[in-house]
């Protein structure tokens, strides 16, 4: 898919573990586990705006578009 | 108080009446087609080994299907409604019933109202292959579903 999730660089900066985040955006570690290796199919306005208020980011800083190389 | 759980245990039952059925029509085979004929005046006495092998070959796809039916209900059971494994299982039973279907159609050559089986069956796999389809697309949105954060 070329939506790249850029989840746990963002994490990484802000120093917080996935329990953490899980635990203040109110998903699952397992879900967030999905999200973060980009196995997700969709995201949810509400989760997204969670995430964004827990690590003081953007959309974009989280979600990323890389065009699929040209066969 | 009537409820799914016992919805599922009453279809179970009638599979596993059907099933000692099959088995009892298999193992009466040759009484049954003799009383058969027997009924229908011996109109059809030179067709015995007809009847006979219709029965038999129509016996195996009957049990395959029914044994797929109760392993549906035993998932449907297990709480597995949406999986691959019951798509696979619908097509099973699908194809068991387009057998035969097939089979009777044959069949209807020596006698006739075995043709009205043949489309009954086959009316019947298909509409169990539209459930399949149904189900197939079912399965793909649950598991878009589930892949939603």
């Amino acid at each position: 898919m070329p939506i790249i999730v850029n989840l746990d660089v963002v994490m990484a900066q802000r120093k917080i573990s996935s329990g953490e985040l899980a635990e203040k955006i109110g998903i699952s570690q397992a879900n967030l586990s999905i999200l973060k290796t980009g196995k997700a199919k969709a995201v949810r306005f509400s989760t997204l705006e969670a995430i964004c208020e827990a690590l003081a980011c953007q959309p974009g800083d989280i979600l990323e578009y890389r065009a699929p190389p040209k066969a | 108080m009537w409820n799914a759980r016992r919805s599922l245990l009453l279809s179970k039952i009638c599979v596993l009446v059907f099933m000692a059925a099959l088995a009892a029509a298999l193992i009466a085979g040759p009484w049954l087609v003799s009383w058969l004929i027997g009924f229908s005046a011996n109109a059809h006495q030179q067709h015995t080994p007809w009847f006979l092998a219709t029965l038999y070959s129509g016996g195996v796809f009957a049990g395959i299907l029914l044994v797929q039916l109760y392993r549906l209900l035993h998932n449907i059971g297990q709480g597995g409604v949406f999986t691959a494994k019951n798509i696979s299982l619908l097509r099973g039973i699908s194809w068991c019933c387009f057998a035969g279907a097939f089979i009777c159609l044959f069949s209807a050559i020596y006698y006739l109202p075995w043709g009205a089986v043949a489309v009954a069956a086959a009316f019947i796999g298909l509409i169990v292959r539209v459930v399949k389809n149904v189900l197939a697309q079912a399965l793909a949105l649950k598991e878009e579903n589930d892949y939603t954060i």
